[in-house]
C-alpha cells in the first residue's frame, strides 16, 4: 500500500515537472511568433514594476542598513570598519539585492498571477477566451512572464542602489563614520563579475516567478478553495526555487569568473 | 399530460439540405477523467440550419460534449468534425480560427469581469484588430439591442443580474456572425420570465439568422418552447406555431449515464419507449 502511494506520488511529481517544463517552454517560444500582445506587456510591466517599487525600495534600504549595522559591529573588532562600504555593496549587488527582490516580488506578483488566472479558470473565463479564438497562453501568460523578467532586472538595480544608500545612512548617522569613505569603498571595489552576477540572477528569478505564478493559476482546480491553494503553492514554490537556483547560478558564475576574482 | 398528440410537423425545409455536410459530427466519441467514461461512443451530427436540443440530467456530461465540439476538450477515442475538419487531434493554434467561427454561451456567462460590457461583447473584434473603434461601437450596440440590453453598454459585469449576464453572453456570442451557436444551459437557475426572454432570443436567432445551434438544457419547458414557437418579425416576439405544429429543424438528443439514448424529433421523443426517456418526460 505504502509503495503504491509512493509510486503514485513519484508519478505525480514527474508529471508536474513535465507539464511545467512544457508550459514554460511554450510561453517562452510564443515571443517569436505573432500575435504578440504588446499592450498586455506594458500593462503587466506597470503592475509588476511600478506596483512593486515601494516594497523594493523599503526592503532595500532596510537590508542595506542592517548589513551596515551588523558588519560595523563585527569589523570594528578587527579595526576594519573602513571596508563597511565594500561589504555592503558587494553583498547587496551579488546576493541580497537579486534574491530579496525576487522573493519580495514573487510574494506580491506570483500570488497575484496565480489568484487572478485561477479565478479566471474556475469561472470559465479562460475557456471563454479560447472559445472566442484567443490563445490565453499568448494573451495572459507570455506577457506576464516577460514583464516579470524585464521588471525584476530594473527592480534589482533599484534595490541594490537603495541598499547601498541605506547602508550609507546607517554608517554616517548611527555609526558616525565618514560617508565619503563609505561610498568610495562601495564603488572602488566593485568588479565586472560582481555586476554580471547581480544582473544575470534577476533574469532567471523573473522567469521563475512569472512562469510559476502563471502555471499554478492556469492549472487551478476545485473552485475558490482551489484558487487559494494555487496562490499558496505559487508563492512557496517560486520562493524556494529562487533560493535554489540562486545557489546554482552563483556556483556557475563563480566558476566562470574564477580568473577575474 | 399526453402532449404527444398535440404536435405535428410544420411544413418547413428539412435540415439535411442536399450537398451540404454537417456542421458538427461526432463519431464514436469517448472521453473519461480519472474514472469511468463521462461520455461513451457518442455519435450524432448537427446539419446546417438545424437546432439540436441536448437533454439529460445534471452531471451527465452535457457541458463536456459542448466543449468537445470546439476542441476545448479532446476525446480519448473517436472523432469530432467541425465545419468538415477533424479536430480530434488538431493543434491548438489551428483550432483558434475554427473557434472564431462559432459562438459559445457558457453556463454562467463567463464574462470577463475586468472588462466593460462593451469590451466583453466586442472582445473578438478587438482581438482581430481589423475593425475601427466606431464600427466596433456600432456593432456592439446592435448586438446589445438584439438582446434588449443597449443601456448596459458602459457597465461592468458585476453590476448586472444573472439574466442580464446571460444575455450579454449571447450578444458576445453573436457579434461575429457565427456559423454555429452553442448554448450551455442558458436558462439554468433563472426565473421563468428571464428564462422565457432568453428562449425568445434563441428562437429569434434561429428563425432570423438561420444559424445552426446546439442547446444544452435539462428544462423540458424551454426545450418544448423552442420546438413549438417561431419568431414573428412583425410583432417582434415569439409566438406559438399554428395548429400545434413543431419546427422540423429543431430536434432532440438525450444523454444518460454517458451514452446517447435518444436522437430524433419531438414527435419521436414523446413516443419513445425508452424507460429513462419516459421517466425524464414525466
Amino acid at each position: 500500500m505504502a509503495i503504491k502511494r509512493l509510486d503514485r506520488t513519484a508519478r505525480q511529481i514527474v508529471y508536474a515537472v513535465q507539464e511545467y517544463s512544457l508550459f514554460a517552454w511554450r510561453a517562452l517560444t510564443n515571443l517569436y511568433r505573432p500575435p504578440i500582445y504588446w499592450s498586455e506587456f506594458l500593462m503587466q510591466a506597470d503592475i509588476i514594476g511600478v506596483g512593486s517599487l515601494s516594497i523594493v525600495i523599503l526592503s532595500g534600504i532596510s537590508t542595506g542598513g542592517v548589513l551596515a549595522l551588523q558588519s560595523a559591529a563585527t569589523l570594528s573588532a578587527f579595526g576594519a570598519t573602513a571596508v563597511t562600504g565594500q561589504f555592503v555593496s558587494l553583498t547587496m549587488i551579488r546576493e541580497l539585492g537579486p534574491v530579496l527582490t525576487g522573493i519580495m516580488v514573487s510574494g506580491r506578483n506570483a500570488s497575484s498571477m496565480a489568484s487572478e488566472l485561477g479565478s479566471m479558470v474556475v469561472t470559465e473565463q479562460i475557456d471563454a477566451m479560447r472559445a472566442l479564438g484567443v490563445d490565453p497562453m499568448r494573451k495572459l501568460v507570455t506577457p506576464r512572464i516577460f514583464s516579470s523578467i524585464a521588471m525584476l532586472f530594473f527592480l534589482t538595480i533599484v534595490s541594490d542602489a537603495c541598499g547601498i544608500f541605506g547602508g550609507g545612512l546607517v554608517t554616517v548617522l548611527m555609526n558616525h563614520q565618514n560617508g565619503t569613505q563609505y561610498f568610495s569603498m562601495a564603488w572602488e571595489h566593485l568588479r565586472f563579475p560582481d555586476i554580471v552576477q547581480g544582473l544575470v540572477k534577476p533574469l532567471f528569478f523573473g522567469y521563475i516567478l512569472g512562469s510559476i505564478g502563471c502555471y499554478y493559476g492556469m492549472n487551478t482546480t476545485g473552485g475558490t478553495q482551489g484558487v487559494g491553494r494555487s496562490t499558496i503553492q505559487a508563492v512557496v514554490t517560486a520562493s524556494v526555487l529562487i533560493i535554489f537556483v540562486d545557489f546554482l547560478i552563483t556556483q556557475i558564475l563563480l566558476t566562470l569568473f574564477s580568473g577575474w576574482m | 399530460m399526453d402532449v404527444s398528440s398535440t404536435f405535428s410537423q410544420a411544413a418547413l425545409p428539412s435540415p439535411d439540405l442536399p450537398g451540404s455536410g454537417p456542421v458538427v459530427a461526432f463519431h464514436n466519441v469517448t472521453i473519461a477523467f480519472e474514472g469511468p467514461p463521462v461520455l461513451e461512443n457518442i455519435t450524432f451530427s448537427v446539419a446546417p440550419v438545424e437546432t439540436r436540443i441536448l437533454l439529460g440530467p445534471a452531471g451527465v456530461g452535457k457541458s463536456v460534449l459542448l466543449k468537445l465540439i470546439i476542441g476545448l476538450l479532446r476525446p480519448d477515442a473517436g472523432s469530432v468534425t467541425l465545419f468538415g475538419q477533424d479536430i480530434s487531434s488538431m493543434p491548438e493554434e489551428k483550432l483558434f480560427p475554427l473557434r472564431a467561427r462559432t459562438g459559445m454561451i457558457f453556463q454562467e456567462g463567463a464574462l470577463f469581469d475586468s472588462l466593460s460590457v462593451r469590451d466583453n461583447v466586442a472582445y473578438q473584434l478587438i482581438q482581430q484588430g481589423k475593425v475601427t473603434d466606431a464600427d466596433i461601437d456600432a456593432r456592439v450596440r446592435e448586438a446589445l439591442r438584439f438582446v434588449g440590453l443597449e443601456e448596459t453598454f458602459s457597465l461592468f459585469p458585476d453590476s448586472l443580474s444573472g439574466g442580464m449576464r446571460r444575455r450579454v453572453a449571447i450578444a458576445r456570442g453573436l457579434i461575429n456572425d457565427p456559423e454555429l451557436l452553442l448554448y450551455d444551459s442558458p436558462t439554468g437557475g433563472l426565473d421563468p420570465v428571464t428564462s422565457t426572454n432568453i428562449i425568445e432570443l434563441i428562437v429569434k436567432q434561429r428563425d432570423v439568422n438561420r444559424t445552426p445551434s446546439l442547446m444544452v438544457t435539462h428544462r423540458l419547458q424551454d426545450a418544448f418552447a423552442l420546438c413549438t414557437h417561431h419568431y414573428d418579425t412583425e410583432c417582434g416576439c415569439m409566438v406559438p406555431l399554428a395548429n400545434g405544429e413543431v419546427d422540423p429543424n429543431t430536434t432532440f438528443l438525450m444523454l444518460n449515464e454517458g451514452r446517447l439514448i435518444f436522437d430524433g424529433t419531438l414527435h419521436q421523443l414523446l413516443h419513445s419507449e425508452d424507460p429513462f426517456v419516459r421517466e425524464f418526460l414525466q
